[in-house]
């Protein structure tokens, strides 16, 4: 086996879920460009597991090498990434759908992130329900 | 060049390429599909890897929950099916930085590895996994699920407006006005206006006819009033009743209406001869008139 193409692989997707998560505007898709990063250092880890030990035969047997007798840590960290990805998944999509319900949108050009907007955001609520109660009369 | 070889340079090949299709799709479902690909692709890696657990994990977690949560919320967000032409933004600096970064980590990656060939270690098994995460990972494992927990309730908090919202900086002041017809924007205001107008004239053009048929019954006062008459009158008499009884503009249903003279009898229409006939069908009334403290007239009609 040649442990370059896993390693490349895990790059080049690190680069394209960079490359998505610069280009792309909506929210959601934001976070698959995350997911793929993701998985890009998953796939380092677990290929880094499988190959590491056998690239030590040559090197004396010190205690940082092995510290534990069978080491598959790799493959054990990748599973503790992967639930982390699934509670930064489920926070940041329960963010997204809140910013939605308050602005109809998950543009992430227009979140506007210095203005302190308590009372734009209660004024936007008073007009659309204004707005739904003149539809209701009109019809 | 071994089976491992090929199988992982396929499997590869699939997940960068369907990556691509991922971040570059104008289709917001149809990524969502792509990154199935990918990740299934990858998982197809761990197996190659030995790493079993790992590769029914990732399918389990990333393919069965995470891509399904996404999927979820392009619905909730109403993303319209089709391509979207404003899900990007110009794509050069990105492409730069993104580029940049993954042929940076290749080049690096590939000059510390070669073509080194490397013997691949015997499967895992998820009973070693097993032993390994409840030995020597047993404190992470456990402050793992404590920040799942947190993730759980913090997800919950976020999507509950009604608890952990912040109180309202002017909460204590008066709430604000109701906005009347003169703060409302142009577009409504003009659509109200254009409402009453044509409400106000379809009542002139009722009031004008029924003047003129007063009129000519005045000025021709011998014609005796026949069946098909009354049965007008009576019509009519319908009409104006549920005008009168339809729900009025800024009253809601369960507010007591004001002690209104009987509904019923209306001004210069021949009530008389409505009186006496049996009751009116129900159809023609809507709504509101149901819930009139109308008892008493009912019981009128009834003697």
């Amino acid at each position: 086996m040649h442990a370059v193409i896993p390693y490349v692989v895990a790059a080049l997707l690190f680069g394209l879920g960079v490359y998505g998560v610069l280009k792309r505007r909506n929210a959601i898709l934001v976070l698959m460009a995350v997911e793929l990063m993701l998985n890009a250092v998953n796939l380092i880890l677990v290929a880094a597991d499988s190959t590491i030990k056998a690239g030590l035969t040559g090197v004396q047997p010190e205690a940082w090498a092995y510290a534990v007798p069978e080491p598959r840590a790799g493959a054990i960290f990748a599973l503790f990434v992967i639930v982390l990805a699934a509670a930064e998944v489920g926070v940041g999509l329960a963010i997204v759908l809140q910013f939605y319900r308050l602005r109809r949108a998950v543009v992430l050009d227009e979140v506007a992130l210095h203005e302190h907007d308590h009372e734009q955001v209660s004024a936007d609520h008073a007009t659309v329900a204004e707005q739904n109660r003149n539809a209701q009369v009109s019809s | 060049m071994t089976v491992a070889d090929a199988l992982m340079l396929a499997l590869g090949a699939i997940a960068v390429g369907s990556g691509a299709l991922v971040v570059t799709s104008a289709h917001l479902v149809r990524s969502g599909f792509y990154l199935v690909v990918s990740l299934g692709a990858i998982a197809g890696l761990y197996l190659v890897l030995g790493a079993e657990l790992v590769a029914w994990v990732q399918i389990l977690v990333y393919v069965g929950a995470v891509v399904v949560l996404l999927l979820f919320a392009v619905m909730l967000t109403r993303a319209p099916i089709g391509p979207s032409d404003d899900l990007d933004r110009p794509a050069l600096p990105a492409a730069l930085i993104g580029g940049g970064v993954g042929l940076g980590l290749t080049v690096l990656l590939v000059d510390a590895f070669r073509w080194t060939e490397y013997e691949l270690p015997p499967p895992g098994t998820g009973r070693r996994v097993g032993e390994q995460i409840f030995g020597a990972w047993v404190l992470p494992f456990e402050v793992l699920s404590i920040l799942l927990l947190a993730a759980l309730v913090g997800a919950i908090v976020l999507s509950r407006p009604d608890i952990g919202a912040r109180p309202d900086p002017n909460a204590g002041a008066e709430p604000a006005p109701e906005p009347g017809p003169i703060g409302e924007s142009p577009e409504v205001a003009a659509r109200l206006e254009r409402i009453a107008a044509r409400q106000a004239a379809a009542q002139a053009r009722v009031r004008a006819q029924h003047a003129a048929e007063q009129a000519t019954e005045v000025a021709e006062p011998a014609q005796e009033q026949t069946r098909e008459d009354a049965l007008k009158d009576q019509a009519r008499n319908v009409v104006f009743q549920a005008r009168e009884g339809a729900p009025k503009l800024g009253r809601t249903p369960d507010m007591p209406l004001e002690p209104a003279p009987d509904p019923r009898v209306i001004e210069s229409t021949s009530t008389e001869v409505s009186r006496g006939r049996p009751e009116l069908p129900r159809g023609t009334r809507k709504g509101p008139p149901r819930e009139l403290p109308s008892g008493p007239t009912r019981d009128d009609e009834g003697t």
